[in-house]
């Protein structure tokens, strides 16, 4: 990773509508921020205002050192030469064009010198090879959230805009998404700021979360910290919490019916996945399936024992949330019963039991790896 | 008093009226759908006045401004010492103000229809202004548009009082088909006159058939 010399935007905006105004003043510093809180808190209308979209009414914005708005200095950078990746809720795909044609538009436009994506390796990567020249009307809503994603990359986007870019997808995408929204953000050093409830997805991509609350900033910071406070435990779609993990395949026992991943630095048993060693997958762990004990398990049937510490521990509603480093962090779904038996805090040394068969590889895609 | 001659200037007049009308027609609406111009409201009022007002003061208001003493006319006079007023050319004025708030408010319809997001979505994706409005707004607009057009077309055929009043009922010259139908009424020649309507309202039906065709195939276009 290259030292950002200047943070990925500075934002202090003001923008007054009839029903609600957003005033906002942040600085985003990680290259993958989540935005987070509830519909009409100013999240989209945010991601309007960076995108050029929207026009406040006062205030600057500059992303990555480039002024692209400020009221005071007259300076208003229109949208398309902003060259960011906005992908909307609603997928926004031209109804007038084919596939193919839609995920073109925008890379026509780049100019060549600028272009670091290749369309094809898109198309490949997307699965869309097979409904290029399909009318956009014929999709489902996951495919067409796919398209969305790779017309904005085909543009190559020095930042990527994204409202809930996974919200219409099928879980078997969500992985490979994920894992390949990481590597934008890391071999393209592509920074994103990302619209989201989901608990999963923010834990499994963002380095940073803001909280917007009626239009105002309420929270920021790493999610593991900013995800404990109360108030914003019960904005938070904790519905399936399940960790979703960056894996490596190890090698595959199909005598044993199983394949050893290494989740870094962890290696774990799963299910058998149809995949050689070194194939990268993304593999869900639900926080629910995970147990957590304080004594080495013996005489178990559970392939996956892996020792740890309590980062982080927080109570959601009825229930608890923990997170246990083992190498990885963890997120772990508790029973307040169970952490007052335990006396469970942060710092206890633990043991976390995971059922090879709890550990569920998501991926479709990526050269047909992966089971489905 | 039919003539293969009188139904081509008629239709020489109309289609060159909407032709003109047809980028105006997008322009204004693009002004008052799609921006945040200052001065819309007064804008949208002159669209529709020619709807609002006797076509008569329409043609006395253009004998005023086309005619010798008035600024365009007397400035093609100065200029090409040739006359506006009385020549198909004032029909074709008379026939595009007429029509062109039926065009304009279809237009205006039909981007309206056109879900901003996917206009935003292609300035996002690196088009500018211009090029969104020819790719996306204009293309997914277009039945619309050409319901318009085609909603202008009939009303620049029939058009007859601005017409008459800045163009004259000149055989052969001015005469369009309304007004061939308006001397032969006058002149009680009944089988011409029957003949002139019966033609009058096979265009009409014809081309309003394919006009609300093209509307009923014309779904609102929300962002996919």
């Amino acid at each position: 990773m290259t030292v950002m010399t200047s943070p990925v935007a500075q934002i202090a905006i003001r923008k007054r509508f009839p029903q609600f105004t957003l005033d906002c003043d942040v600085t985003f510093e990680a290259g993958a921020t989540s935005v987070f809180g509830p519909s009409g808190s100013g999240k989209t209308t945010l991601l309007n205002c960076i995108a050029g979209l929207t026009r406040p009414d006062s205030g600057r914005i500059i992303v990555m050192g480039t002024t692209l708005f400020s009221a005071s200095g007259r300076k208003v950078v229109p949208p398309e030469k902003r060259r960011f990746g906005y992908v909307f809720q609603s997928s926004a795909l031209f109804p007038n064009m084919n596939v193919r044609k839609n995920i073109l538009y925008g890379y026509h436009l780049t100019p060549e010198g600028q272009r670091t994506t290749d369309p094809d390796q898109l198309f490949d990567l997307f699965d869309l090879t097979r409904m290029l020249d399909r009318s956009v009307d014929t999709l489902s809503g996951g495919e067409r959230q796919r398209v969305a994603l790779a017309r904005a990359l085909a543009t190559s986007p020095r930042l990527l805009l994204l409202d809930e870019p996974l919200a219409s997808l099928d879980v078997s995408f969500k992985g490979a998404i994920i894992r390949y929204l990481k590597r934008v953000r890391q071999e393209l050093e592509t920074p994103m700021i990302y619209v989201s409830h989901s608990v999963s997805e923010v834990v499994a991509l963002a380095e940073e979360m803001l909280v917007l609350s009626e239009g105002r900033p309420v929270a920021q910071g790493p999610p593991s910290e900013v995800l404990v406070r109360p108030d914003v435990g019960t904005m938070a779609d904790y519905g399936a919490l399940e960790n979703l993990l960056d894996a490596t395949v190890v090698e595959r026992r199909s005598e044993q019916g199983l394949s050893v991943i290494d989740v870094g630095g962890v290696e774990l048993a799963a299910p058998e996945i149809d995949a050689g060693p070194g194939d990268l997958l993304t593999v869900s762990v639900r926080a629910g399936d995970i147990i957590l004990t304080l004594d080495v398990p013996t005489r178990i049937s559970a392939q996956n024992i892996l020792p740890g510490r309590i980062a982080v521990i927080h109570a959601q509603g009825p229930r608890v949330i923990a997170h246990v480093d083992v190498g990885v962090v963890l997120v772990v779904e508790l029973t307040p019963r169970a952490v007052s038996d335990l006396a469970l805090r942060e710092g206890t040394q633990v043991y976390l039991i995971v059922k090879s068969n709890s550990v569920l590889a998501l991926d479709a895609l990526d050269g047909g790896s992966g089971n489905r | 008093m039919l003539s293969w001659s009188l139904l081509e200037l008629t239709f020489r007049v109309a289609v060159v009226a909407t032709v003109v009308n047809i980028p105006l027609a997008l322009a204004v609406s693009w002004l008052l759908v799609k921006t945040r111009a200052p001065g819309r409201l007064i804008v949208d009022v002159l669209v529709s006045l020619p709807l609002a007002v006797p076509p008569i003061a329409i043609g006395f208001f253009l004998l005023l401004l086309l005619g010798r003493e008035g600024p365009i006319g007397g400035l093609t006079h100065a200029l090409l010492g040739a006359d506006i007023v009385f020549t198909w050319y004032a029909a074709v004025a008379a026939s595009a103000v007429v029509s062109f708030p039926l065009m304009a408010r279809a237009t205006m319809v039909a981007m309206a229809g056109v879900d901003e997001r996917l206009e935003m979505s292609a300035r996002s994706l690196g088009a500018g202004p211009w090029r969104v409005f020819f790719t996306i707004t204009v293309p997914l607009a277009s039945k619309g548009i050409l319901a318009g057009v085609l909603l202008g077309f009939v009303r620049a055929i029939s058009e007859f009082g601005a017409t008459i009043t800045v163009a004259g009922n000149i055989a052969g010259k001015t005469q369009t088909l309304p007004l061939a139908l308006y001397s032969a009424v006058i002149l009680r020649d009944d089988s011409t006159a029957l003949l002139l309507t019966a033609i009058a309202i096979a265009i009409a039906v014809a081309t309003l058939v394919v006009h609300n065709w093209l509307l009923a195939k014309t779904p609102r276009v929300e962002a996919a």
